[in-house]
Parts: C-alpha cells; structure tokens; sequence
C-alpha cells in the first residue's frame, strides 16, 4: 500500500495522459472510416485474413448457438425430399450449385461466395441448416428465407440438402428434370408444395433409390 | 558539403545512372514475363481459388477456410501423375479437367464453373508454388 501512491503519483499523469491520446486515436480512426470513406466497402476488395476469419467464426458461433431453440427438422419422406429438391432448383442452385452443376456466373463475385452444400451435412447440424436457411445471414447475399417460404418448406429444403450427397452429377440431373417439369410452384403456393400423384414413389423404397432412378438400370414399369 | 568535392560528384553520378538504368531493366523484364502466355501468377491463382468457392469442395492446404470433403485434397497437387485418376497432370490437363469435368470423368460432382483461361493458369501456377 505504501508504495501504491508514490507510483500512482509517478506513472499516473503518463497513464492518463497516454490513455487519453489512445482515445483521440480510436475517434479519429472512427470518424475516418464512418465519414472519411477510408475503409474499401466494394466486394472486388477480399478482407484481411484475420478479419475474414473473425466474421466466419461470429457467424459459426451464432449459428450455432441459436440451433437449440430451432424447430427440430422432422424424418425425410420421399415425397418432401422432391419438395425439398423443387424449392432448391427454384431458390438455391444459381447461388450454390450442386452436384457436377456450376453457380451462376455472378455467385463468385460476391463477398463472401456462396459456398457449394454438397458435403454442407457435415459442417452443419440438421437444426443449424435450418437456422441457416430460415434466417439467412447478416452481411452475405443469404437470404432469411422464411420471411417469404412457409417453414415447412424450410424443413423439406433442410431434408434435401441432407440427402444431396448421395445423387452423383447424373443423377442430380434426373432429379432436376423432375422437378422442372412439375406444375406447382412452390415458392407462389401457400399450401402443399406439390401434388405427388403422378410420382412412382413409394414410402417403403430406400430414399437413395427411391428419389432418382439410376440411368445404368431399366426404368420401373410397373404401374 | 558533397559538392566541395567535386572529384567524388562524377563517379556517384554515373553510378546513380547506372543503377537507375539497371532498375528499369529489371521491371521490363518482370512486366515481360507475367505477359508470357504460358505463366499464371500464383496470387491470382489462390484468389481465384477462393473466388471459385474451390474449398467448400476440396481441402487446399494455404487457402483459408478451405476444408471440403467432397473432392480430393489438393495438397502437392502438382506432384501427382493424374487428374481425376484419368487423364496425365499437366496444364493442358488441368485445363481440359476444368473446362469440362463430366467429360474426363461422367457423373463426378465436380461442375464446369466457366473458368476463363487466365484464371486456369493462374490456379496451376498457385497449385505448382505449391509442390
């Protein structure tokens, strides 16, 4: 204690004095950025790596974290993972891609670049996917897209996405034709997202195979 | 006080010249060689990389967040003997696998993602910087 005052009385002044210059620093610094226009805001201009680094992580951590309070994504079915798979051609594949299908030309010019979701099933949790799709992400061309889908077709596009590793290029193709070849579409309808009359699905089949006929064996015939 | 001297003026000039031109030469010859068809630039190579979102496919050890499960990692790419298992590794290689991926190997999830030629240079020349 007694050689608390002589310090604070010899280092005080310097320490204030010093503490006081950082804070007109960091103001200046502030004013340069918010009103100077110093900071580069365009896309064509990539973030330091450590800054990168911190926005990815902040999104991760969110993300995570707000997956246990996420409606819990229920079992796949056939006929939503077809669901899934028309709300995906219509809202996600010009930005992501999928198997053997390149994004849209525009997709690699943004910042951040909207990632391929192929092996997206390992990086995320089934409940994080939805957090990730219902809500979008701050500061990255990710739409909230529940503000405009009703959340069941969050949850069939959340099912898709956790199936799409097992379609290889060609498959996904079939898919794909499917898909555009049916009448609803599901980003205008408010009810269910499509009619599975015509499809020769069956609840039984394994959904590998049940979704897209593989091109190296016969089409099934049977009615 | 270097001007007094006026013996030790003649040489630092003529060295001063020298060095100059010496300069100039060494920067004609840098521009030259990135104009060289054949050299990409490793730098643009890993922006495009990333650009290309290559990562969320590949791991590729030196770009930041890239750690893809999809595809082969692409470390000491330049030293393996075949793309895709199929064709020789060589630039024209790399250019024929990129430009057209279900060609080289049907049904692979690796898509066409329009790459333009500078940009397929400049990825070899960051994957061969790389061993």
């Amino acid at each position: 204690m007694r050689g608390l005052r002589p310090a604070i009385r010899r280092f005080g002044p310097g320490l204030l004095l010093g503490g006081l210059a950082a804070g007109i620093v960091a103001v200046a610094a502030g004013a340069a950025i918010l009103f100077g226009g110093v900071y580069h805001t365009g896309a064509d201009n990539p973030h330091l790596e450590p800054v990168a680094w911190a926005v990815h992580q902040t999104m991760i951590s969110s993300v995570r974290h707000r997956a246990k309070r996420e409606p819990v994504v229920p079992p796949a079915t056939p006929a939503r993972l077809i669901a899934g798979a028309q709300q995906y051609e219509a809202h996600c594949i010009s930005c992501h891609g999928g198997p053997g299908v390149a994004r849209a030309p525009w997709a690699s010019a943004l910042l951040p670049t909207p990632p391929f979701l192929i092996d997206a099933r390992t990086r995320w949790t089934p409940r994080e996917l939805r957090v990730l799709v219902a809500h979008g992400v701050k500061m990255s061309a990710m739409p909230a897209w529940e503000e405009i889908l009703p959340g069941e077709a969050i949850d069939d596009l959340v099912m898709f996405l956790e199936f799409m590793p097992r379609l290889d290029a060609r498959r996904f193709e079939r898919l794909r034709e499917r898909v555009r070849a049916m009448p609803t579409d599901p980003l205008m309808a408010s009810g269910p997202a499509v009619s599975l009359a015509p499809l020769p699905l069956r609840e039984t089949q394994p959904l590998s195979r049940g979704i897209v006929p593989d091109p190296s064996k016969p089409p099934n015939t049977r009615p | 006080m270097q001007s007094r001297h006026g013996r030790s003026a003649g040489p630092d000039l003529i060295a001063a010249v020298l060095l100059a031109g010496f300069a100039t030469l060494v920067a004609a010859c840098g521009s030259r060689g990135e104009l060289t068809p054949a050299r990409g630039d490793p730098r643009a190579g890993a922006v495009a990389i990333t650009r290309r979102a290559c990562g969320s496919c590949h791991a590729i050890a030196g770009i930041p967040g890239a750690d893809g499960r999809v595809g082969p990692p692409l470390a000491r790419f330049a030293s393996r003997k075949l793309i895709a298992g199929r064709i020789p590794n060589s630039l024209e290689g790399l250019r024929r696998y990129l430009d057209d991926p279900q060609s080289v190997d049907p049904g692979n999830a690796m898509p066409d993602q329009g790459l333009t030629d500078r940009e397929i240079r400049d990825i070899a020349a960051w994957l061969e910087s790389r061993g």
